[in-house]
């Protein structure tokens, strides 16, 4: 296909038949509702998983579950993920079978394919009396029962989906605005914080709600013809933006592999991710069927977001989200695959291998596209520890939960960042240490950026960061342990790989720290834990990187002396703490 | 005499206000960037006024903000808590831009080598767990000199709830290097959350020596010409204050751009007796929108400098405004994929739009407002600037037209049309996303693209009515000259309402009273005509984000907290839609704004010198009629030849010296006492 012939046939036509200005007007307030849904949401609900990790998504889907818009900025793996949902419902609950004022709750494993935190919550919009779209909120709740408190269980013992927690089948929670008081009960009292979970809920209802109002008003002022069509042109120009992009990439097939060191309960098994990407003309298909098969553990997922969040970031990522998105994107995954689990599997852990598998692709794509990709980030989506207990001042409750960042990989024209958050998440943020010590008995030993563990390169991959964390009561320990150690963070075109991370734990001040593994750990107040992110790789060879650029790190301590005389080949004057140009200079001629 | 002056990137602009004869002066002149005091002195001297006997003189800049934009600011050192070196450059971790790969963090004010971590610590609750290290204060200090600092930040953990160690470092720094500018964080903001603190430390202390000298160099230039009066420096909170506060907080000057114009509607708004008014500002490259409701300016508690993708925090109160890239200079074009976009991209004032000539060759909004007819090709700027329609319109034609399938006309209108839709989203952002109904609001419209489109975006919502106030071109800087003195004070609490020892929170509010009244004394008000203004930043427990809820002093005196909490209830219904009355709420934060007031000035409908009294006569102007293109035959009225009580029905055009209010069939413009026109939407 060429590029003069992108254009798909129904663009030109919808084009003659609705007013440039009203395809605008429904393009900007499309992606205003959605961003206003998750503005009301972030500012009104009552946990951090939503308020400050935002992970949570706002969007608005037609009655074929086609993606009409979505929020910008939250979780990325959530990109495109509710059309599932939407086509579920109506299949079974029935095109007729909504009515105004219904609201929905679902997070069951068999559609969904996350873990159960991840509630969706929907209300029907109506146009002339007709059902014509559906505004939905997917948000994490701190808990739904079972194993399910942070982050979903993880271990051994997850060994089904019912003990991660409360699967919830597309289920009227809302009558005419008002909670069914049944149903509200059944949920509320089987999860550990009902208060968070209904304000969440209430909140996810509210946004939905002024996000239908929004395409209702729209719908008002421009009826239900023009509306239409001009979604559909925005998803044909969607496609074309994309097509264009992947039209100049080389035809061919790309292929790359990596892995996780284990499934996080069987130690053995490696976790095999493999990338076979094709590229013809204007279309790619991301075929992820090389990937393992399903696991006992709590790994899987059915999802293709590790491909979307892929394709969006190299094709068009800083346009807004709709179905013409992902229209010239084909993805394979077979079921049985671990990322098209066959229910029921547990999915606690779902998203855990999402970031390394999206490195993977662009890995693929890398030799094509020499210029637009990083190489590997720390690919950890650096919330796998939470604390919870009861405080013994106020016999609350508790449960608290940070993401950390990590380092991204060095760029084709610059150093990597530093201490950010990983590719499936967007405008994530780690919790504050003032507010971690005013909310919760916890100290914060530190927070700092760990030297050396970006891989070196002409330049230099971005820094992990090293958080210790003391605990002041008697509590339980969660975490999940980023299976990368023997699959560190690689390099591009001769840059080195990044530094892993870790989780260690110490009892008490007096012993020292030990690694340790996923899962829960009891401890005594005064027990502390230390959590290390790696780093991003390094992109072109070490000792093409300018030894101006090595004193600066050097100045700055984001590299040792010791890890500079080793990785880039010179000498460091150790009285000045710089590169001695002339030792350097002899070092190299000798080793040539 | 009063005289506002406000330097801009490319313009330094006067206004003055003489309140005996009612006369408003203004100048302009080109502002440079090496000498900006330069641009002032030559405004006064255009002006010709009477300096020496000007009582008093307001003033606002973007110094502080271009500084840290253009990183030009002092070397900077960081004295932290031992643990939080790289808090700074961590920050929150987040990228907005998720699909970015390539996405920026914000690039720190303050090298790592020149972050020191000290010994010591507080905990949550301010006991003091680890003791100041003294020595290595010293040492860190002495190392920042070594490396050059001229200014130094100091943030601690908790010092938002005991300064001591923050004050024991200060005293150690001023002991041994008196000449570093020295920033401290609970002096800037005594609130929790360390990063954003820290931030906002460093930056006030990295723009610093740059503010403090400019200052000092305009009250010299000012003694020069024998001024004796007050002067006062704008602030982002809406305020003014003196110049000594402005020197050691220089962060809080950083957003006054958008202040003035917020400040003058709002006193509009309550002349009017308007409850809820929507602020529209439309300039050459952006338009922007704030809120006034009962005569106050919506605050936000901070903001990103540079943008919220990559930008430093600074939380310190600003007027809340939304601003969308779509200005008169706002360029117009249909992309790759055949979809019409309006801005962000503007021609600015240089080449600026086709229209004016000055080498422009991409067609913008104006270029569109001048070929429908909306602006005079010949009293554009009081005839000073004829306007090139031919050429605006074969660029219209040829570059949004033809592909789009559109005459010229239609071309035009397609390009306000989208801009109008723009801005709507601004207006709506800040009016029905914070549960206002429109039909409750009025529009308030200036600068010199506002009243061009206010109607049609008034229409587009539901707004009943538009404001357009006298000197719609100056609006902003006559707003300065309406600023009170205003001082916030913050301080962090953190306790759930219904267990607070009424007592307790009383304290903290009187303490900060304490401190209001005593910066402003400091300013040389008098005791006795402090105004406070009181508010808690309330949430339910296991929310993140708060609001601002007001309370008076009488309700914490008897510990009638059940009134604020219900007060709360009630802000949050309204915000978000739900509540939750049987959930417990916290205190995050107390509030006080020490308010001084100044006398205000009634700037009516005085004569304009530069005006031009002619115009009169017909003109053919195109509107949309839903899709379709109609041409209507507009009666044009000189702004200046209107008087109290009269009315101009449209389609009409209402033109002056630096704008134009455009109304079409059905809207009723009628002249207030004070020469502002008040629009009634039609149909």
């Amino acid at each position: 296909m060429t590029t003069s012939a992108l254009r798909s046939a129904p663009a030109a036509e919808i084009s003659a038949r609705v007013h440039p200005v009203t395809v605008e007007v429904v393009r900007n307030s499309l992606s205003a509702a959605a961003d206003e849904m998750a503005d009301g949401l972030a500012r009104s609900s009552y946990n951090m998983m939503i308020y400050e990790v935002r992970d949570f998504s706002c969007a608005l889907l037609d009655t074929k579950g086609r993606l009409l818009c979505q929020n910008v900025g939250g979780v990325s793996h959530f990109v495109a993920d509710l059309g599932v949902v939407i086509q579920d419902a109506v299949s079974r609950i029935g095109i007729d079978g909504f009515r105004p004022g219904d609201g929905y709750i679902m997070n069951h494993q068999r559609v969904c394919g996350q873990h159960l935190n991840n509630v969706v919550a929907y209300t029907p919009v109506f146009a002339a009396g007709r059902l014509y779209a559906f505004a939905v909120v997917r948000a994490h709740w701190v808990d739904v029962g079972g194993m399910s408190t942070g982050f979903g269980a993880a271990g051994g013992g997850v060994t089904d989906p019912w003990i991660e927690g409360l699967q919830i089948d597309q289920l009227r929670i809302q009558r005419d605005g008002d909670f069914d008081p049944t149903l509200l009960k059944l949920v509320l009292d089987n999860v550990r914080y009902p208060e968070s979970a209904l304000g969440d809920l209430r909140a996810q209802l509210a946004a939905c709600r002024a996000g239908g109002q929004r395409l209702e008003a729209l719908i008002g002022r421009y009826g239900i013809d023009a509306v239409t069509l001009s979604i559909q042109r925005l998803f044909a120009d969607s496609e074309e933006r994309c097509r264009r992009i992947v039209a100049d990439i080389p035809d061919g097939e790309y292929t790359a592999s990596s892995f996780l060191d284990n499934d996080l309960v069987d130690l053995d098994a490696r976790l095999e991710i493999a990338a076979r990407v094709v590229v013809r003309g204007s279309d790619m298909t991301i075929d992820l069927s090389g990937c393992a098969r399903q696991r006992k553990s709590s790994i899987n997922s059915r999802t293709r977001a590790a491909a979307c969040v892929a394709y969006k970031a190299v094709t068009t990522p800083l346009e807004p989200v709709n179905e013409g998105s992902f229209a010239a994107l084909e993805v394979l995954i077979d079921e049985g695959n671990f990322m098209m689990a066959e229910f029921p599997a547990p999915m606690a852990k779902w998203s855990i291998p999402i970031p390394t598998v999206v490195d993977t692709i662009l890995a693929a794509l890398a030799p094509a596209i020499r210029d637009r990709v990083p190489a590997a980030h720390h690919a950890s989506l650096g919330g796998g520890i939470a604390f919870f207990g009861v405080d013994p001042g106020t016999k609350r409750h508790f449960v608290t939960q940070t993401v950390e960042g990590g380092g991204w990989g060095a760029r084709p024209d610059a150093d990597g960042q530093s201490a950010a958050v990983s590719v499936c998440q967007g405008d994530v943020r780690n919790a504050p240490i003032e507010s971690l010590e005013l909310k919760y008995p916890l100290r914060v030993v530190r927070r700092e950026l760990r030297a050396d563990s970006g891989g070196a390169g002409r330049h230099r991959g971005g820094l992990g960061v090293t958080t210790e964390i003391q605990n002041l009561v008697d509590g339980t320990w969660s975490f999940t342990v980023p299976p990368r150690e023997q699959c560190p963070p690689w390099g591009l075109f001769g840059g080195d790989a990044a530094a892993t991370g870790a989780i260690e734990l110490r009892d008490g001040t007096d012993s020292a720290y030990q690694r340790i593994g996923s899962g829960r750990r009891p401890v005594r107040a005064g027990a502390s834990v230390r959590i290390t992110s790696g780093g991003g790789g390094g992109w072109g060879d070490p000792l093409d990187r300018p030894l101006d650029e090595v004193d600066a790190d050097l100045l700055d301590g984001f590299v040792t002396p010791e890890a500079a005389e080793g990785r880039y080949a010179v000498v460091v004057d150790r009285t000045n703490g710089l590169v001695d140009r002339e030792r350097t200079a002899r070092l190299r001629q000798a080793g040539r | 005499m009063l005289i506002a002056t406000d330097i801009g990137g490319t313009f330094t602009d006067l206004v003055a206000f003489d309140p005996t004869t009612g006369r408003v002066a203004h100048a302009k002149s080109h502002t440079d960037p090496a000498d900006y005091t330069a641009g002032i002195a030559r405004c006064l001297d255009k002006s010709g006024l009477d300096v020496a006997s000007a009582r008093e003189f307001l003033h606002g800049s973007t110094i502080a903000i271009n500084t840290a934009i253009e990183r030009k600011g002092a070397r900077t050192a960081l004295l932290v808590t031992r643990g939080t070196r790289d808090v700074y450059r961590i920050g929150r971790s987040n990228r907005p831009e998720s699909y970015n790969l390539f996405f920026e963090r914000p690039e720190p004010l303050v090298a790592r080598r020149l972050t020191f971590e000290i010994d010591e610590r507080m905990s949550a609750r301010g006991d003091e767990l680890l003791p100041l290290d003294r020595e290595a204060a010293a040492q860190a200090v002495e190392q920042a000199r070594a490396g050059g600092a001229e200014a130094i930040a100091i943030c601690f953990l908790h010092s938002f709830v005991d300064p001591a160690h923050e004050g024991e470092a200060a005293a150690i720094v001023r002991e041994a290097a008196p000449a570093l500018f020295v920033s401290l964080s609970h002096e800037i903001l005594r609130e929790y959350r360390e990063y954003e603190r820290m931030s906002t430390t460093v930056i006030n202390a990295y723009v610093g020596p740059k503010v403090s000298a400019y200052l000092e160099g305009l009250e010299r230039m000012l003694a020069e010409r024998s001024y004796r009066g007050r002067v006062y420096i704008m602030q982002s909170n809406g305020g003014v204050m003196a110049p000594e506060t402005a020197r050691q907080q220089p962060a809080r000057t950083m957003e006054s751009g958008p202040v003035g114009g917020a400040i003058a509607a709002a006193r509009l708004a309550d002349r009017l007796g308007l409850a809820h008014a929507v602020v529209f500002d439309m300039g050459g490259t952006t338009a922007k929108a704030a809120l006034v409701r009962d005569g106050t300016p919506d605050m936000s508690d901070g903001y990103f400098v540079g943008g919220p993708m990559s930008g430093q925090p600074v939380m310190l109160p600003v007027v809340d405004v939304v601003e969308v890239g779509a200005g008169g200079g706002s360029i117009a074009v249909v992309d790759e994929v055949g979809a019409l976009r309006v801005g962000p991209e503007s021609a600015g004032g240089r080449p600026g739009p086709i229209c004016y000539g000055w080498g422009g060759t991409r067609p913008t909004v104006t270029d569109a407002n001048a070929v429908l007819g909306r602006l005079s090709p010949t009293n554009f700027l009081g005839g000073e600037m004829p306007l090139d329609v031919d050429r605006a319109g074969a660029a219209l034609e040829a570059e949004i037209g033809r592909p789009l399938g559109l005459d010229r006309a239609g071309a035009a209108l397609a390009v306000v049309d989208v801009a109008v839709s723009k801005m709507a989203l601004a207006v709506r952002a800040v009016s029905v996303q914070r549960g206002l109904d429109p039909r409750d609001c009025a529009l308030i419209a200036f600068g010199g693209a506002g009243p061009l489109h206010a109607c049609a975006i008034a229409r587009t919502l539901h707004i009943p009515t538009v404001v357009v106030p006298t000197f719609p071109g100056h609006f902003s800087a006559l707003g300065m000259l309406l600023a009170d003195i205003r001082h916030d004070f913050v301080r962090t609490v953190y306790r759930r309402l219904d267990e607070m020892d009424p007592a307790e929170l009383l304290g903290v509010v009187d303490q900060l009273r304490a401190d209001a009244t005593a910066r402003l004394e400091l300013e040389g008000i008098d005791r006795g005509a402090v105004e406070h203004e009181l508010s808690l930043d309330l949430r339910y427990v296991g929310q993140e984000f708060t609001l601002r809820t007001p309370v008076d002093l009488e309700e914490l005196r008897t510990g009638a907290l059940d009134a604020v909490r219900s007060r709360f209830d009630d802000l949050h219904h309204t915000r978000y839609g739900h509540q939750a009355l049987t959930e417990h709420v916290e205190v995050i934060n107390a509030r006080v704004i020490g308010v001084a007031r100044r006398h205000q000035p009634r700037v009516g409908n005085a004569d304009n010198p530069a005006g031009d009294r002619s115009g009169g006569g017909h003109r053919e102007v195109a509107f949309s009629e839903g899709e379709r293109t109609v041409v209507r035959r507009c009666t044009v009225v000189s702004r200046e030849a209107l008087h109290d009580g009269d009315e101009v029905v449209g389609p009409a055009i209402v033109e002056e010296y630096a704008s134009t209010l455009v109304l079409d069939d059905g809207d009723k413009a009628c002249v207030g006492a004070d020469g502002d026109i008040v629009v009634t939407i039609g149909g």
